[in-house]
């Protein structure tokens, strides 16, 4: 404790004034070029859902990825009616949900790549810690990373869903304890091909209009070239299988959860590194346009 | 400074590294802008020409996610966000969405964000782009302030000559992207060699009577121009005071205004 004595004396004829700091330097940490990649991926995931964005900006990502599980639910919801005798097929669960993701990502992809371009960020981004391959993987990986969870919580929760409504449970999850890993492996394929491709895109454009479209008329053209070339040409269905990327998807799920349609009875399908390879090489190839048009990009 | 399309916007997104130079080097405070860009960006704070900010972003989130986006991490980053959107003058509006903001408030915006990394050389396009007289007074003076109290050197790009005047220390003038003259403002804006007279009467007549008593003038539209004697020297621009004052007393012109003229920017683009 000090004494009243020992406070320092006052000048003389002090005078009172009011201390503005004014201006003060920044001696603190910087975190470089990693803390800026986190900065900018942290904010581009939390675009992709609307996440401190008005109510506006919310109600797409929300009401997709809600719509994803109503079917899950549905299923679960039967199959707890008939105490677990109805069985819980993934795959063709995931077919007509593929359409939903696809809608996620054209209508997301946009908010990423094209309103850096449509507000003129891109070039503040620049200047910062930022350089341009930085900038397209933190972009690519929150994209990729909102699309792994939209992929995975449905199945995830038909996972859930089949432990549960079981009467046994203890049994069904000794069963199921590997099919984990297939609803991971299809979440994180399709998150990898749907975000490139879908980034690829909607980079070469600012108006988020043309970039939604473009992702859809994307899907919507190799699927109807895979209908055209079936009906006409008549090749193998690998062919046709591997032209439209949510047909290959469709076909990965089949093969990863070990489930099988009529038509896969009648004329079997390829290995399943045939899809996955495929889908790989085209995500590849997009990742590649994506860091290519990033560079030229002129701000 | 230049006119439209002189090249000034060009060459600051060449010192920023966001354009690569066709040809030639230049470097920024001793780091060559393309080998040693990872070296400008903790330096530099750019303030751009165009507009920059997302409308559904509050003023607030943006500038501490630039922050963070230039290397600060996240608990500092919104301590000098807010330290610099104070200094800068927005209170309460940090907190709306940046799309409301007047064009007063988005250029304060653009400040803020340039300057919240603490640079040491900040780059300012047209900073007082579609401001009112008023707005220009006050962001003039922010600059104006940002310089002397900040201590850091301000690079400002502008074909507004009259406002430069007001806050430089120094030009560079390029035209058709070349350079036409750098130096000191002191050495254009002092007081030049150059009298001027406005009469109350005939500037022509007045300008003949000085010249006939050996006096280098000349008129100009309504004005009398004299060549004041080189060397400023004191007792011989005395004289030609008083020879100026005894030619108007001898004409019976009345006098409107006798003062040393003062160069101007302007004066580089005539």
């Amino acid at each position: 404790m000090t004494t009243p004595g020992s406070y320092p004396t006052p000048p003389r004829g002090d005078v009172t004034t009011i201390h503005d700091l004014g201006y003060r330097r920044y001696e603190g940490a910087r975190v470089g070029q990693a803390g800026a990649w986190r900065a900018l991926y942290g904010q581009g995931l939390r675009t992709m859902f609307g996440l401190g964005r008005p109510m506006k900006a919310k109600a797409l990502p929300v009401l997709l990825a809600l719509a994803t599980l109503l079917p899950a639910l549905a299923l679960l919801a039967a199959s707890a009616a008939s105490q677990g005798g109805l069985p819980i097929r993934y795959a063709i669960i995931l077919q007509p949900q593929l359409i939903l993701f696809v809608l996620f990502t054209a209508a997301q992809a946009p908010e990423l790549f094209s309103r850096d371009q449509q507000h003129r960020v891109l070039p503040l981004l620049l200047t910062r810690e930022i350089t341009r391959t930085s900038y397209a993987t933190a972009r690519l990986a929150a994209l990729m990373t909102a699309l792994f969870f939209v992929v995975l919580a449905p199945l995830l929760l038909l996972y859930i869903g089949e432990v549960g409504v079981a009467a046994d449970p203890a049994a069904v999850f000794e069963k199921m304890g590997t099919r984990i890993g297939p609803v991971l492996a299809q979440a994180t394929i399709t998150a990898i091909a749907l975000g490139s491709i879908g980034a690829a895109l909607t980079i070469w454009t600012s108006r988020r209009a043309y970039a939604t479209a473009s992702v859809i008329g994307f899907f919507l053209t190799t699927a109807a070239i895979a209908v055209g070339i079936d009906n006409l040409l008549g090749v193998s269905q690998r062919v046709v299988e591997l032209v439209a990327p949510v047909r290959t998807l469709s076909m990965l799920a089949f093969l990863l959860f070990g489930e099988t349609t009529r038509g896969m009875e009648l004329d079997p399908p390829g290995s399943i590194w045939l899809y996955i390879g495929a889908l790989l090489a085209v995500s590849t190839a997009a990742c590649a346009v994506l860091v290519a048009r990033v560079r030229r990009l002129v701000p | 400074m230049g006119a439209n399309g002189a090249g000034k916007s060009t060459l600051v997104k060449v010192l920023l590294g966001l354009v690569e130079p066709t040809s030639g080097s230049a470097s920024l405070m001793g780091h060559d802008v393309v080998r040693d860009r990872g070296a400008i960006r903790a330096l530099v704070g750019y303030m751009p020409e165009h507009d920059c900010l997302p409308p559904d972003m509050s003023a607030a989130e943006f500038v501490t996610w630039m922050a963070r986006c230039s290397g600060l991490p996240a608990a500092a980053a919104r301590d000098r966000s807010a330290e610099v959107l104070r200094h800068v003058g927005l209170f309460e509006e940090r907190y709306r969405p940046m799309g409301g903001y007047s064009t007063g408030m988005a250029q304060r915006v653009k400040l803020a964000q340039a300057l919240v990394h603490d640079p040491r050389l900040l780059i300012l396009d047209e900073p007082t782009n579609g401001l009112d007289p008023a707005g220009r007074d006050e962001m003039l003076a922010l600059i104006q302030r940002t310089g002397s109290e900040f201590g850091m050197s301000v690079l400002v790009s502008s074909h507004l000559l009259g406002e430069l005047e007001r806050i430089c220390d120094g030009f560079v003038l390029i035209d058709n992207g070349r350079l036409v003259r750098a130096e000191r403002l002191g050495a254009l804006t002092g007081e030049t060699g150059t009298l001027v007279i406005e009469v109350d009467g005939d500037a022509t007549a007045f300008a003949e009577s000085l010249s006939a008593h050996g006096l280098l003038a000349q008129h100009e539209r309504t004005r009398v121009l004299v060549q004041l004697p080189d060397g400023s020297d004191d007792a011989a621009t005395r004289a030609t005071y008083d020879a100026v004052r005894d030619a108007a007393i001898r004409d019976g012109t009345g006098l409107l205004r006798l003062e040393r003229r003062r160069g101007h920017l302007e004066d580089l683009f005539q």
